[in-house]
């Protein structure tokens, strides 16, 4: 090879490894001006939902821009991807040339994202719509509200029209904005076309074609909501198309952003208040405190978030109930009650021994019990105690678990089986209706389990000693003693009197016995 | 009026002709063949090793709580940092591959045969710190392969006869992992022993230019070619910076479309299922499998051994037997055993 060849030679590869370098550098400051916010992600508006854009850029730019922001938006996923509607479907309608429909099921996002949503159907979230038929329910939809819709008394309240007030209105937006409406459209006769009049087929289309000609439509066309039922994003949502549920109870739309769902406020929608109150309670545990200070750091953009792996600095919701982590491979859960091995939502707390269906199995026979459980509590467990070891040793998370565990059977044998017990006696010696709340006793059972038991167990299960004992047990045992026994008490001497000598007897030997037991005998002593 | 130049030279006697004369050595004709200019790309490729572990040495902190999370911030947050790693990481492992095939080069021409004998002992003292450099670079940055890479490795020492225990106490600084092992590794692979590569590479360099290249010729050659020489610059030098644009080159581009990962951080309670070290460990890693504890850790010693004195067992076999090239194929046997070994571990999970 000649001088002047390797000259030639040397001056090409100089000048590649220059542009190799500026290649390098413009890398680099993308990278940057990602970072800082200078530049977002690049979006693609698929053809099909061009004019949709064009249209709601004017009429609702902030559905728009929350949408570019979200990895549907990196992916070119568009509107009509998820609002498309087929033929058949009861609540589609012609919108300016495309079939669509207003809400969005989790049928419609299994689409792209099936194994999540089966594992999302078989969840209690998804079935958090049972409550409809529950006595929180009843509570809201007879106690606190009216299932008829009644008139006004007396003049109209000033500048409003006299028109029947609707008596569900409490538990619309209280309970079913977490639990979830059915979903309801109007018919022509004045009533509602839910779920149970379409009776959809397993492809979700109406099998009852009288109810769907029966929906009422607007000039356009568009099927009209019952306003009771919609808007709603309750996660246990009862679907035009018999799905259950609604992925943006969690996943926010129009972003559906993972980095919000990661985040313990975003699970606070629900889980607060008096009587499950898990977000306050981990905000008080040491968990809570650590994410208050090191949230910075968690890397809660990263793509698949595993712990041990994307952060390591605190657990949040999502952390322990749903997100991977390095030890179970970094898989993903859309079914929480995975890893949980005691439910203290009925008002006796209950080991996670669950069916086929994933239902809590009640069977008290451990032969047939152990034929009918598909996994264990221990295996719910073990998977937790996956979680925890990132952070905690094997010690002391059993040690924890043992704690734990007999906080749950203190409360169990020394109140919650006692009251239960005390309450199927009234009922059974008929000195209280079956009907709920219609009983000062009733309510304060209800306290005790439903609101101050349910406090103290959350409260041992997540680490937080003022919800476990002040919120919780303390209360318990006031509600037990200062309100329920005397209110028993009461009920048994009025049962003597009108002559129920019996029936007052048969509670009356029922609260002796379990006030004689030796853990309540320092109350004894001091009446 | 002194001209700056004059200023210079009346401090700095530095004869312009002495020094052209130093640095323009004649080159022996088969030079021109570029396999033959492999010596030069460790060197070279040291020297990108030294400015990148520079750089990163800027952010790397050596301590087991913090040593992952720089080196995940040198990726992440650092400017340019993802490709300095990148280009260390890549660099490493050319260079280990260009100490190989320059050492094979060598080999193969019978280049390390009298005088040049401790010449061949310094290339392998090279080798073994090239290794060992490339092993204490993967152990800093505290994935579950640096930790038990690192552990395993301190095993194995503890099977060498006698000098076991301590050899494992002098590689953990004490008898299992702990907060002195990465500071540890850290002062060797940044101080130790690129101090000694290059005091090496110094040795190396002068033992040439004392006694010369190896000429060698060819059968085809042109007969005005065979014992010709040409100059080093400009004409051999534009070879090596052909070489050193094309190294930078590829280095660039596999920093780039291959960026340096991270694996999972350091687990001193979960013992990963598989552990590799790197691709050079591969054919020790097998054949560790292949024998027992101390057989294995001794026939291996024994192997490294007669390498390292190779050039008198070479002489031996020349002198006392039949075969006077014998060493061409207990080369050509080696070097396949050596890549079957590594094909063998690479395609197995244990």
């Amino acid at each position: 090879m000649t001088l002047n060849a390797k000259r030639w030679i040397i001056a090409f590869l100089g000048f590649t490894f220059l542009a190799s370098l500026l290649f390098v550098q413009y890398e680099e400051v993308t990278r940057r001006r990602v970072e800082v916010g200078l530049t977002s992600h690049s979006i693609s508006i698929p053809a099909s939902s061009k004019q949709c854009a064009e249209c709601h850029g004017q009429l609702t730019p902030a559905i728009l821009d929350h949408w570019k922001g979200s990895t549907h938006a990196e992916k070119g996923v568009g509107c009509v991807e998820c609002h498309r509607a087929e033929k058949g479907d009861v609540d589609g309608f012609d919108h300016y040339g495309a079939l669509i429909a207003t809400v969005v099921t989790p049928r419609d996002c299994a689409r792209c994202h099936a194994a999540v949503e089966s594992e999302f159907a078989r969840s209690h979230h998804a079935a958090a719509g049972n409550i409809l038929a529950s006595l929180d329910n009843t509570l809201a939809e007879q106690v606190e509200g009216s299932r008829t819709p009644f008139d006004p008394h007396g003049a109209p309240v000033a500048g409003r029209k006299a028109e029947p007030v609707n008596g569900m209105a409490f538990a619309q937006v209280g309970c079913q904005q977490c639990h979830g409406s059915k979903v309801a459209l109007k018919a022509t006769d004045g009533s509602k076309v839910t779920v149970d009049d379409l009776k959809p087929g397993p492809d979700g289309k109406p099998t009852n074609l009288d109810a769907v000609g029966k929906v009422l439509k607007d000039q356009n066309g568009k099927p009209m909501f019952d306003a009771g039922s919609w808007p709603n994003t309750g996660i246990g949502r009862l679907n035009l198309d018999g799905s259950k549920g609604s992925c943006s109870a969690c996943h926010s739309r129009h972003d559906f952003s993972p980095r919000r769902a990661r985040q313990p406020e975003n699970c606070g929608k629900c889980h607060l208040g008096p009587d499950h109150p898990q977000k306050e309670i981990y905000e008080e545990s040491k968990h809570g405190v650590a994410y208050r200070d090191l949230k910075d750091k968690m890397n809660l953009d990263a793509p698949k978030w595993v712990l041990g792996k994307d952060y390591t600095q605190a657990p949040t919701c999502a952390t322990c109930h749903m997100s991977g982590n390095l030890r179970n491979g970094g898989r993903v859960t859309h079914d929480p009650g995975e890893r949980i091995s005691w439910t203290n939502r009925p008002p006796i707390s209950l080991p996670m021994d669950t069916d086929a269906e994933h239902r809590v199995i009640t069977e008290a026979d451990s032969e047939k019990r152990a034929k009918l459980i598909a996994d264990t509590a221990e295996a719910k467990r073990t998977r937790m105690k996956e979680v925890c070891s990132h952070c905690h040793t094997s010690d002391y998370v059993n040690l924890f678990y043992k704690q734990y565990d007999d906080f749950v059977a203190l409360y169990n044998e020394k109140f919650a089986k006692p009251g239960k017990l005390i309450m199927d006696t009234l009922v059974k010696a008929d000195l209280i209706t079956k009907k709920q709340f219609d009983e000062p006793v009733e309510w304060s059972w209800y306290l005790l389990w439903h609101h101050e038991g349910r406090r103290a167990r959350h409260g041992a299960s997540m680490m937080a000693p003022d919800y476990a004992h002040w919120h919780g047990t303390f209360e318990v045992a006031e509600r037990f003693y200062e309100h329920m026994i005397p209110q028993v008490r009461e009920i048994v001497e009025k049962a003597r009197a009108e002559g129920k000598t019996d029936a007052a007897k048969q509670v009356e030997d029922v609260v002796n016995e379990i006030l004689n037991r030796p853990e309540h005998s320092y109350i004894l002593k001091q009446k | 009026m002194q001209t700056p130049i004059g200023f210079v030279r009346e401090r700095l006697p530095i004869s312009g002709d002495r020094l052209r004369e130093l640095t323009n050595e004649p080159v022996p004709h088969h030079l021109k063949r570029w396999w033959f200019a492999l010596g030069g790309t460790p060197a070279y490729l040291f020297v990108v090793q030294i400015v990148t572990g520079i750089l990163l040495a800027f952010y790397y902190q050596p301590a087991p709580g913090t040593a992952y999370e720089s080196v995940r911030s040198i990726t992440e947050d650092v400017a340019f940092g993802w490709f300095l790693r990148g280009v260390h990481r890549w660099g490493a492992t050319l260079m280990v591959a260009a100490v190989i095939l320059h050492q094979m080069r060598v080999f193969f021409t019978g280049a390390y045969r009298k005088p040049r004998e401790i010449n061949w002992m310094v290339g392998m003292c090279l080798l073994l710190c090239t290794l060992m450099l490339g092993f204490t670079g993967y152990s800093l940055v505290y994935e579950q392969l640096s930790f038990w890479g690192a552990t395993v490795a301190a095993n194995v020492a503890e099977g060498t006869p006698l000098i076991g225990g301590m050899l494992k106490r002098f590689l953990l600084a004490g008898d299992t992992y702990n907060d002195h092992t990465l500071p540890r590794f850290f002062i060797l692979h940044a101080a130790l022993l690129p101090m000694a590569l290059a005091g090496l590479v110094v040795l190396h360099i002068l033992i040439i230019r004392l006694q010369g290249v190896t000429e060698l010729e060819f059968e085809n050659e042109p007969e005005e070619e065979k014992q010709s020489h040409f100059n080093f610059f400009p004409d051999h030098f534009y070879t090596e910076l052909m070489i050193g644009l094309l190294l930078m080159i590829l280095l660039s581009a596999l920093a780039t479309i291959f960026p340096a990962a991270m694996g999972p951080r350091a687990d001193p309670l979960t013992t990963p299922e598989i552990i590799k070290p790197e691709w050079y460990f591969y054919v020790a890693f097998r054949w560790l499998k292949l024998f027992s504890g101390t057989a294995a850790i001794l026939s291996m010693g024994f192997i490294v051994f007669t390498m390292f004195f190779w050039p008198f067992v070479d002489a031996w076999i020349r002198r006392r037997t039949r075969f006077p090239e014998a060493s061409v194929w207990i080369g050509a046997i080696a070097a396949l055993a050596i890549i079957g070994l590594t094909l063998w571990e690479a395609s197995v999970a244990h």
